[in-house]
């Protein structure tokens, strides 16, 4: 895309692209009436052997068994799933108890509570684990780690250390080289929704596309190389999906904030590649991996092959910078069933346990996968978001290998009216707010 | 309660190979004999040959062998192929029942749980 100037034509910068997202399509799968013990399984086994190569330089000395294998007083290594047996974790069968309570039956947004226990399983059996190491209020049942330790005269295992899998082996890329580039990430668009105001996004799309301000402003936008939209693009009214047949005008309503969002998607399309993530409230399936925003759903932006509808999660590498980031249901998740200062900090644990979303299918919706777990994470990326978070917040973190890893949380647009810019070169983040108060 | 209830409907008799239960194996196979109820036996003979010989004996001991994963929802030859994928080196006997004499594909629980 060009742009006048006086001192002749400013040019967009270019990167090269390249999707990553191919494990997380499910239109290969055929569903055959399994169960999730498969993907459970699968997971095992798959980070178990992940776990048994990195456990000689861990303990050298101390055999591995199984939990079925375990003896009394004798000191060992086990590898299993971690299941926290959590006391306010609602289940399905409250709904058949006999006692039930004026209260409604799901309240507090968050389930911990201090008789949480954390169980470790693998296929022989399982064992519950005591020890002030490992905190039930910081795990999550599904993350697959390794214990040293016994087990107990009562049948417990008693803790004395923990591995968790640690940062994946991450491509060495030197930082600081080349120029400018800038990727943006916006999430929480929800256009369609009555708080979300639509100068915001339009003056975003505008800003963007360089149609606004004078020749620095353009000088800017034209270093925008990608835009990520994260999720929760739209939102439909919940009046119109309780199930009963629409009127035409009810069925029109339903489907203006798509039209309108395909309006706006356009106008990004025609200067800047776009990846659009579909979230929580967009009309995508229900289950992780969610599957690309179908093309007919933007008719005038699909036109262009600047317009890429990806997979939640999404996976992909610019200028061989590796990213990888969710709409945000796998960090929400991680909020209600343990314990954190900040959302970085679920971030970071994702990583070190090297698996997206270990909720999953616990609490999550998940595809049963058979023979594959596609949230593990084979390769560490630069650049780990998640959309759809109260504000905008950023850490980089270090790995043990010298992996370096630049977390990003991104605000909700509707209601901050505030993107992500970040720098390929250097990896450092900067707000993009938009407002339309001004007090003078 | 189930359990004990299942345990005086079936008849469990040892198999008599040795190491069908091994410490040192990784896996803790489980492999209950037949499963020959006393409803079927008719005129005091038994029923051994119902839908169950010597192969459907092997392919049996695969599903039951917690090595390989969880049995229910896979057919057979997948659940092979995935052991086969994992490097779990599955005895390549089922492979050959699978493939070339077209055993039974659906594991001993389907349908049933």
């Amino acid at each position: 895309m060009e742009v006048d100037s006086e001192n002749g034509l400013l040019q967009r910068k270019q990167a090269t692209y390249q999707s990553l997202d191919e494990t997380f399509l499910i239109a290969k799968e055929t569903y055959k009436g399994q169960q999730y013990s498969q993907i459970y399984f699968a997971r095992l086994h798959l980070m178990r052997t992940m776990l048994y190569s990195l456990l000689p330089t861990w303990k050298p000395h101390l055999p591995s068994c199984t939990v079925l294998g375990l003896e009394q007083g004798k000191e060992c290594i086990i590898v299993g799933t971690l299941y926290k047996h959590m006391k306010l974790k609602p289940s399905v069968l409250d709904e058949y108890s006999k006692e039930r309570s004026a209260s409604p039956l799901v309240q507090p947004r968050n389930f911990l509570h201090s008789d949480d226990y954390l169980v470790l399983e693998d296929e022989s059996g399982r064992v519950k684990l005591r020890g002030a190491l490992l905190l039930p209020s910081v795990y999550v049942t599904g993350t697959v780690v390794a214990l040293h330790g016994k087990e107990t005269g009562a049948g417990d295992f008693e803790l004395e250390d923990v591995l968790e899998a640690g940062l994946p082996h991450q491509i060495d890329r030197p930082l600081n080289s080349g120029e400018d580039k800038f990727v943006v990430f916006v999430s929480g668009l929800s256009v369609g929704s009555t708080s979300a105001n639509p100068l915001h996004f339009q003056l975003f799309v505008d800003h963007i596309t360089g149609h606004l301000g004078g020749e620095k402003e353009q000088g800017m936008a034209a270093q925008i190389v990608q835009v990520v939209i994260a999720g929760n693009s739209v939102e439909i009214g919940r009046g119109l999906l309780n199930g009963q047949n629409l009127g035409s005008r009810d069925q029109s309503k339903l489907s203006e904030p798509i039209k309108e969002l395909d309006i706006l998607m356009s106008q990004i399309a025609a200067g800047i590649p776009v990846d659009i993530m579909p979230g929580e409230a967009d009309p995508a399936n229900f289950a992780l991996p969610q599957q690309p925003l179908h093309r007919c759903l933007f008719p005038g932006s699909a036109a262009f092959n600047t317009f890429r509808s990806c997979t939640n999660p999404h996976s992909f590498e610019l200028d061989d910078v590796r990213f990888l980031g969710t709409s945000g249901q796998n960090i929400d998740d991680l909020a209600k069933y343990s314990d954190a200062t900040c959302k970085l900090e679920f971030l970071e644990r994702t990583l070190r346990w090297r698996h997206i979303a270990p909720t999953a299918p616990n609490t999550l919706g998940c595809y049963p996968f058979t023979d594959r777990d596609p949230f593990f994470i084979e390769m560490c990326p630069r650049v780990y978001f998640v959309g759809n978070q109260e504000k905008l917040d950023t850490s980089v973190i270090k790995g043990s290998d010298g992996q370096v890893v630049r977390l990003v949380c991104i605000p909700k647009f509707a209601e901050t009216g505030t993107a992500v810019m970040l720098n390929l070169r250097n990896l450092e983040c900067h707000a993009l707010t938009f407002g339309s108060q001004f007090d003078s | 309660m189930a359990s004990t209830g299942v345990k005086g409907f079936f008849r469990e008799k040892k198999k008599g190979k040795p190491g069908a239960a091994k410490k040192s194996n990784k896996s803790a196979s489980c492999g209950s004999d037949v499963v020959q109820s006393p409803a079927l036996i008719s005129h005091a003979t038994l029923d051994l040959q119902e839908e169950y010989d010597e192969k459907e004996e092997v392919l049996r001991q695969f599903d039951m062998n917690m090595a390989y994963g969880p049995c229910i929802g896979m057919n057979r030859l997948e659940r092979w192929e995935r052991a086969n994928k994992f490097g779990l080196n599955p005895p390549a006997q089922v492979e050959n029942l699978l493939r070339m004499e077209k055993a039974n594909y659906l594991c001993l629980w389907d349908g049933r749980a």
